[in-house]
C-alpha cells in the first residue's frame, strides 16, 4: 500500500484514501504543546525570509548607494586672471561631469568681484547658465545685460537674480579659486534671492527659508562656501 | 477526484474507473504490433499532446480563458485590451532585438543608435516598430482606459482590475521616460533633465528620489546604465506581472454589457415580492433609487453580478453547464428572444435579471450562487 498523496485534502467531497489514526486533539501527540506543523511553518518561513533578506538587501544598497556617495571634488583652470573683469561676463565652456562625453560639458559666464555689489574685488563670479526653472541653458544678453532663458522666457539680471519668467531662484554659482594665475572653477552652488551660498539643488527648486527643509540637504552635494 | 491517468496497461486493468480518459484511451481489440505501429505514425503527435495535457490540464485552462461566456452586446470595443497587449508584445520582442546592436554607454550610444538605424538590414524597421509601437501603446490604454470608464466596467466586482490597470498605465508611462533616453541624443538627453528636475522638485523626498532616478546628484554615465536596466529588465518584468493578474480577474470576474444592452423582463415574470429600498412597488420602472440612480442602473448591476457568476460558475466547472440548466428552462420559456442552446447561459442572465439579481441579494453576491 502506497503512502496517499492528499491524506491532509481539505478539498470538500475529497475523502483520504487511507484513514490513518487521528492523534486527539488533532494535530497534537502525546506531551506537545505545539502542533509539528506550526513549528516547521513558523521555522521554514524565518529561514525563507532570513534568506530573501540576504538577497534583497544588499541589491536595494547597491541601488541607492549613489544617493550617499560624494564624488570627488573637480577643480578646472579656465583662463588666467587677467582674462576677467568686473564690467562684463565671460564665457567659459568646462566639464562639469565626467565619463559622459560632451555632455558633461557646460557653460559658466565669470567676472571679476564689484565693489558696486558687495563683492570682494579679488574674488571671481561664475554664474552657471543652468536655469532655476527646469535646467535649459540660458545665454547672456549684452544688450539687455539680462541672462534669458530659450525654453519658458525665464528672465535674470546682471547678478543672475530672477526678475521674471517661471525660475524659482537666481542662477547657481561656482566655487573660484586662483592658482598659478588661473582662474579655477570647482563644485557648484545655489544661491538665495539675497545672494547667500546654499547647498546645490535641482533646477525647480526654491531656496531659502522653510524651502531649506522642505528640499533638504543630500548627502551627495557638496556644502557651500562658507559667506 | 482528479487522477493523475495511469498508463495504458494499468487503464486497461481497470478500465471501468479511467476509461473516460481521452488521452489515453486505445481500442482493446487491436493488436498490439499494429498498436505500436499507429501509435508511432500517426498518433505520437496526438500522444504527447495529449500527455502534457494529463498532466497540466492546459486544454482545460485554455478552453476556459478563450472559450468564456461573453455578454450580448460585446463589440469591437472590447479589442483594445487585447490591442494593447499585442503592443506590449511587440515592443517586448523587438525591444530585445534592438538590444542586440545596442551600447547603453554614453558615450557609444548615439553610435551604437545610428548605426542600428542606417546600416542594420531592417535595422530601421524594427527600431522603428518599437519607437511607434511606444507612442501607440499609450494611446491604446487610454482608449482601452475610456471603454472601461464609459462602460461602467470599472464597477463592482472589477475595482481592483481597474487598480491594476492605473498601475500598468503608470508603468508603461515609466517605459516611455526610461526608454526616451536610450538614443541619447539632445533631445533625449535634455527630456530626461526635465524629467529629473521635475521629479526633485517633489518636496522632501523629491531630491533624494531624482538623485535615486540619475545615481547621483547630477546627470552622470551610470545614468543611462540606470535608465536602461529599468527599461530592459524592471519595468518590463513588472508589467508582464500585472498582465497577468488583469487577465486573471478578466477570465474569473467576466467582462460587463455595454450599458445600453437592456436586460428583456420576462413576461408576468414582474417581481412583487423583493423591492429595492426606496422604490415604489407600483411603479418601480420610473421611481429613481435612492434620488439619483435610475431603475435600470439597478437592473444592469444584476445583469452584471448574473454575468459575474457565471464567469465564476464557468471557471469552477468547465466541462459541464448542467447546474444552471434548471435555472434556465423556465427564463428561456418565457423570453421569446432566448437565444439558442450556444448561448444558453447568457439567456439566462439576460432574460432573468430578477431571479439572478435576487439569488445574488440573498448572497451578497459572492458568486456561489450556481454552485
Amino acid at each position: 500500500m502506497s503512502e496517499p498523496l492528499n491524506k491532509n485534502s481539505k478539498q470538500p467531497g475529497e475523502e483520504p484514501r487511507v484513514k490513518l489514526p487521528e492523534a486527539q486533539p488533532r494535530g497534537y501527540f502525546e506531551g506537545e504543546s505545539m502542533t509539528r506543523r506550526h513549528v516547521f511553518t513558523v521555522a521554514s518561513q524565518a529561514i525563507g525570509g532570513v534568506a530573501a533578506a540576504a538577497v534583497v538587501l544588499p541589491v536595494v544598497g547597491f541601488a541607492v548607494a549613489p544617493l550617499f556617495s560624494r564624488g570627488e571634488e573637480r577643480w578646472e583652470a579656465v583662463g588666467p586672471v587677467e582674462d576677467f573683469n568686473a564690467e562684463d561676463y565671460k564665457q567659459v565652456v568646462f566639464t562639469e561631469i565626467t565619463g559622459i562625453g560632451e555632455a558633461g560639458k557646460t557653460t559658466a559666464y565669470i567676472r571679476k568681484g564689484s565693489p558696486e555689489y558687495d563683492e570682494d574685488p579679488n574674488e571671481f563670479i561664475a554664474v552657471s547658465t543652468r536655469c532655476a526653472h527646469l535646467g535649459c541653458p540660458v545665454r547672456f544678453v549684452q544688450a539687455a545685460q539680462n541672462f534669458i532663458c530659450p525654453c519658458h522666457g525665464g528672465v535674470y539680471d546682471f547678478l543672475g537674480k530672477r526678475i521674471g519668467g517661471p525660475p524659482v531662484r537666481p542662477l547657481d554659482r561656482f566655487q573660484t579659486r586662483v592658482r598659478n594665475g588661473q582662474v579655477e572653477l570647482g563644485p557648484r552652488y545655489s544661491v538665495t534671492n539675497q545672494l547667500k551660498a546654499v547647498r546645490v539643488r535641482d533646477p525647480g527648486e526654491f531656496t531659502g527659508g522653510i524651502w531649506e527643509y522642505l528640499y533638504p540637504p543630500r548627502p551627495s552635494t557638496f556644502p557651500p562656501p562658507s559667506n | 477526484m482528479k487522477l493523475l491517468p495511469s498508463r495504458k496497461k494499468q487503464s486497461e486493468a481497470d478500465g471501468s474507473e479511467n476509461g473516460t480518459d481521452e488521452a489515453v484511451a486505445k481500442p482493446k481489440r487491436t493488436a498490439q504490433a499494429k498498436q505500436l505501429a499507429t501509435h508511432h505514425g500517426t498518433q505520437a503527435g496526438i500522444d504527447v499532446a495529449g500527455w502534457v495535457d494529463s498532466r497540466t490540464n492546459a486544454s482545460g485552462i485554455f478552453t476556459a480563458m478563450m472559450s468564456r461566456h461573453v455578454p450580448k452586446g460585446t463589440n469591437w470595443f472590447y479589442t483594445l485590451g487585447s490591442a494593447t497587449m499585442f503592443i506590449f508584445a511587440m515592443q517586448a520582442i523587438t525591444g530585445v532585438f534592438l538590444s542586440m546592436y545596442y551600447t547603453p554607454s554614453a558615450t557609444q550610444a548615439y553610435a551604437s543608435i545610428t548605426h542600428m538605424t542606417n546600416e542594420v538590414f531592417m535595422g530601421e524597421f524594427v527600431r522603428g516598430l518599437h519607437k511607434w509601437g511606444a507612442s501607440l501603446m499609450i494611446i491604446l490604454i487610454f482608449l482601452h482606459m475610456a471603454r472601461t470608464f464609459f462602460f461602467g466596467a470599472y464597477k463592482y466586482p472589477r475595482e481592483l482590475n481597474w487598480v491594476i490597470g492605473v498601475v500598468l498605465l503608470i508603468l508603461t508611462t515609466v517605459m516611455g521616460l526610461t526608454g526616451y533616453l536610450l538614443p541619447f541624443d539632445q533631445r533625449s538627453f535634455w527630456a530626461t533633465i526635465v524629467a529629473n528636475n521635475i521629479t526633485a522638485s517633489g518636496p522632501i523626498v523629491g531630491p533624494y528620489l531624482a538623485d535615486f532616478l540619475r545615481a547621483g546628484p547630477d546627470f552622470s554615465a551610470t545614468t543611462l546604465s540606470r535608465f536602461y536596466a529599468l527599461h530592459m529588465m524592471v519595468v518590463p518584468g513588472l508589467i508582464a506581472a500585472l498582465i497577468g493578474a488583469h487577465l486573471f480577474l478578466v477570465v474569473k470576474l467576466g467582462t460587463t454589457a455595454p450599458p445600453w444592452i437592456r436586460a428583456p423582463r420576462p413576461k408576468g415574470a414582474r417581481p412583487t415580492e423583493v423591492v429595492p429600498a426606496g422604490v415604489a412597488v407600483e411603479d418601480n420602472e420610473e421611481v429613481p433609487v435612492n434620488g439619483a440612480v435610475a431603475v435600470s442602473d439597478e437592473s444592469g448591476a444584476s445583469v452584471e453580478e448574473a454575468e459575474a457568476n457565471e464567469a465564476e460558475a464557468e471557471a469552477v466547472e468547465a466541462e459541464t453547464s448542467e447546474p444552471t440548466g434548471d435555472v434556465v428552462a423556465p427564463a428561456e420559456a418565457a423570453d421569446e428572444s432566448a437565444a439558442p442552446e450556444a448561448d444558453v447561459p447568457q439567456a439566462e442572465a439576460d432574460a432573468d435579471p430578477d431571479a439572478q439579481g435576487d439569488a445574488a441579494t440573498d448572497d451578497s453576491g459572492d458568486g456561489e450562487v450556481n454552485s
